[in-house]
């Protein structure tokens, strides 16, 4: 039985500390801002096809005293597989990706996805050489494994098997530049290091 | 690898460095192999080969919330799969990044099946209102920092493209 997503993100909002946090498209977005209503710390990254991850990949490679979380849903890793590839050659310890599997296009009236019934992300995982791989369909195992999954040092993938949402969850009320000045701001502040009307 | 074509490869990554670029994430078109090459082995870069350009895309805007710089290199038709996740990602948050791309298509490319990407790859690089040089000799080279720069000013993606003859160390 999947987990609700809700309540899978209410978790992990409740063990939210210093990280930032990249978010996809649809669900992703929707939820984590309808619970937290975070403008700073989270970038609402939406309708990238696939890119969250490689986003936050760069924003973790850069900033490697900082964790980030990574959220990409399964509609947006079936069209770039290769984002596994990828991460595996970076190994960035402070990143962390959770692809939230609920085998929809949760933003577009979460029309199922094709085929998906056969498909095993964490083999996918597995096979393109990363090493610390979870899957969860159960909040209770989440909770209980969330310190090893999660919080410890190292890149790791953690595939969330949640239901689908069932209505329109809406995202962030911010256009782009400002998602991009709230977000860059609080780097700015927590690193020192200058990101904006910096020439190089 | 001629020398020539060595020889190109190092001044761009010269130009890049210079540039402060420490970062190039890459997938090859015939046109840019050696230059790839280059990069990979030396150690002013960290080189992350992509397997779609648009991935690129995302990685290199990421590195704009820190004080990392980046690249992207990749060929013309590499570029031309790109255009949703630039208007999304770089022109929607207003996110800059910069591209180095072989000009494909263009005349003296022997390519048959690179033709068709070389008719519309400048109209639509101008609809897009995406700002770029070509880059035809070694002399033009020394465009690179103030090309890159631009797009910190621009606040989207600039690009220069590279021309078949000098890559191949020929002008």
């Amino acid at each position: 039985m999947p987990m609700n997503l809700r309540e899978t993100f209410a978790y992990m909002v409740s063990r939210w500390t210093d990280e930032l946090v990249v978010t996809s498209a649809g669900h992703s977005s929707g939820t984590w801002w309808d619970l937290t209503h975070e403008r700073d710390r989270v970038f609402y990254l939406t309708a990238s096809m696939s890119l969250s991850s490689m986003f936050a990949s760069g924003i973790a490679v850069g900033n490697p005293d900082i964790k980030v979380w990574a959220m990409s849903g399964d509609g947006a890793f079936v069209m770039n597989p290769g984002m596994l590839f990828v991460e595996r050659q970076m190994n960035l310890p402070n990143l962390t990706h959770f692809l939230v599997s609920n085998k929809c296009y949760g933003s577009t009236e979460e029309v199922d996805i094709p085929f998906s019934e056969h498909a095993d992300y964490t083999k996918m995982a597995h096979g393109s050489g990363i090493e610390r791989v979870y899957s969860f369909d159960k909040l209770e195992d989440f909770k209980d494994q969330f310190d090893e999954a999660v919080m410890a040092e190292g890149h790791s993938f953690v595939v969330l098997n949640v239901e689908k949402v069932g209505k329109e969850i809406r995202t962030a009320t911010m256009d782009g530049p400002e998602v991009k000045f709230r977000f860059g701001r609080y780097v700015e502040e927590r690193t020192g290091e200058a990101i904006f009307n910096v020439l190089p | 690898m001629t020398s020539g074509r060595r020889e190109v490869s190092d001044i761009i990554v010269n130009q890049l460095a210079e540039s402060g670029i420490s970062l190039i994430a890459s997938l090859p078109d015939d046109w840019v192999a050696d230059l790839i090459k280059v990069v990979e082995v030396d150690n002013r870069f960290k080189h992350v080969p992509v397997y779609r350009e648009e991935s690129a895309i995302g990685l290199c805007s990421g590195t704009y919330f820190s004080k990392t710089y980046s690249a992207a290199v990749m060929g013309a038709s590499g570029m031309l799969t790109c255009i949703y996740a630039i208007t999304k990602i770089n022109y929607t948050y207003e996110i800059p990044m910069f591209f180095l791309v072989s000009m494909r298509g263009a005349i003296g490319d022997t390519a048959k099946y690179q033709i068709s990407n070389g008719i519309y790859f400048f109209d639509v690089l101008n609809t897009i209102g995406l700002p770029y040089k070509v880059l035809e000799s070694r002399e033009q080279l020394s465009e690179i920092p103030r090309v890159h720069r631009h797009s910190r000013v621009y606040n989207r993606p600039s690009a220069v493209i590279l021309s078949r003859e000098l890559l191949n160390g020929e002008t």
